[in-house]
């Protein structure tokens, strides 16, 4: 498997600018626990928390609803809300999972959501933020993989929670939760569809 | 609590009472990510001491008013439990000693967290000791680190910590309880591996200018042997998972 780096590790000699490594004294260090490709520098990191980027799609649930305003938890440390009107057509109860995706993120603390969707019925599952882009895969392949097995519809949230609806929920999780764990072994692919078509690995 | 009259001879024939050498550390075993509802964990055995570590956050920081809006706050609950010493360590919940012991560690993990990525947050840090046996703010401090990092919570080091102790006119590393209480001085270092920063120094009695600089010496010695502990721990999170389906 790849090269494991920790936090304070020497990535490099050089400056390098990365969202996972800091300069001092013109060389370049982790901070982070990841896994690490040197030539050309990539490191995935093995956990993480979630920083909110405009346009991600998120899964949470109504936490409050007053005047219009719902607040969404995201498993998020900041604020997370959904602003209702009297143009809008949405509105949601205390408890209602709902599907949205971020609008604007003021001050790295307070995300506003926009184009929330209801989710009625089906399964919340809570996976690491790190392992979603090994989910989704490059271009769905993995998260469209592991839906049309299974006959599941899922919607992926960037900030870690998964919801599943239809088919076979528990195959579809088994699938999900083995992304999560074995996320950083090569061969993932081959497993995944090796478990979709038997059931098992 | 420990005189100078029933002192028992600590060192014999060049060795201390459990056999080590002056600069041997206890037998130090580190398993990352034991507990599944935290983000980060870490379960460590120092000897006699067996330390939990978990981490929560970064969350949204309650009490409200305590929020930092330009960094985040670490929180940190350094606690033992009722049942971990013979004395009378943890009996009555925080107590002087262990308000000390958690501001001390939440200073020095300050130093190495990047708390200006997660604004208004706090990050909380539990430390448990279930049993002691001397040195259990550094085994608290050298166990949290590895949770931090497990976390995924981004940091500038793995920091680690360790004790060097006096009696008469040897300096020894890594007191356990027989030792702290009847030895001469003793010292606790928070260190940043990297750059051999010292993030945490409590000084309990007496050293020279030459004994302290030797001190420091001999925990900057056994801090690699900590380190390499500390990332295998976090390593074989992962490489165990990959042994199921590669020879590496």
């Amino acid at each position: 498997m790849k090269e494991i780096i920790l936090p304070g590790d020497l990535v490099s000699d050089k400056p390098i600018r990365n969202s996972y490594t800091y300069i001092e004294d013109g060389k370049t260090y982790s901070m982070v626990l990841g896994t690490i490709e040197r030539e050309p520098l990539s490191i995935v990191p093995l956990e993480s928390v979630w920083s909110p980027r405009i346009e991600d799609t998120v899964v949470g649930i109504v936490t409050s609803a007053r005047n219009s305003v719902y607040e969404v938890d995201l498993r998020f440390h900041g604020r997370s809300i959904i602003i209702g009107g009297k143009f809008e057509r949405f509105s949601f109860n205390v408890g209602d999972v709902v599907e949205a995706t971020v609008k604007d993120i003021e001050e790295k603390r307070t995300i506003i959501l926009s184009y929330p969707r209801l989710l009625s019925g089906g399964t919340l599952i809570s996976v690491k933020t790190a392992k979603i882009p090994r989910i989704i895969g490059r271009d769905n392949t993995m998260i469209k993989q592991i839906a049309d097995k299974s006959k599941s519809s899922i919607i992926v949230g960037k900030n870690g929670l998964i919801w599943l609806k239809g088919g076979d929920i528990a195959l579809a999780t088994k699938a999900i939760l083995t992304v999560q764990e074995e996320a950083h072994v090569s061969g993932l692919t081959e497993r995944i569809k090796k478990l979709m078509e038997n059931g098992e690995r | 609590m420990a005189s100078k009259a029933n002192r028992p001879d600590l060192v014999v024939d060049g060795k201390r009472l459990d056999g080590r050498a002056m600069d041997e550390l206890r037998q130090l075993k580190i398993e990352a990510n034991v507990l599944k509802n935290a983000d980060g964990s870490a379960y460590l055995e120092w000897g006699r001491n067996k330390v939990l570590a978990a981490v929560y956050g970064p969350t949204e920081t309650q009490p409200k008013h305590m929020a930092d809006q330009t960094k985040a706050i670490i929180k940190c609950r350094y606690q033992m439990a009722p049942f971990s010493s013979l004395e009378d360590h943890g009996r009555t919940g925080p107590n002087r000693r262990a308000i000390e012991i958690s501001k001390v560690t939440k200073e020095a993990f300050e130093n190495v967290v990047m708390l200006n990525e997660f604004p208004g947050s706090m990050i909380n840090i539990f430390i448990e000791i279930l049993q002691s046996d001397g040195g259990t703010r550094a085994a608290g401090i050298t166990a949290a680190a590895v949770a931090l990092a497990g976390a995924g919570i981004h940091m500038k080091d793995l920091i680690y910590a360790v004790s060097v102790g006096k009696i008469g006119e040897h300096l020894v590393l890594d007191l356990n309880m027989k030792e702290d209480n009847y030895s001469d001085s003793d010292m606790p270092m928070a260190i940043s591996p990297r750059n051999n920063n010292i993030l945490l120094l409590q000084m309990d009695g007496e050293y020279t200018g030459e004994e302290l600089h030797r001190a420091m010496e001999m925990a900057i010695e056994a801090g690699k042997t900590i380190g390499k502990i500390q990332r295998d721990a976090l390593r074989s999170v992962y490489t165990n998972v990959a042994e199921k389906y590669e020879s590496v």
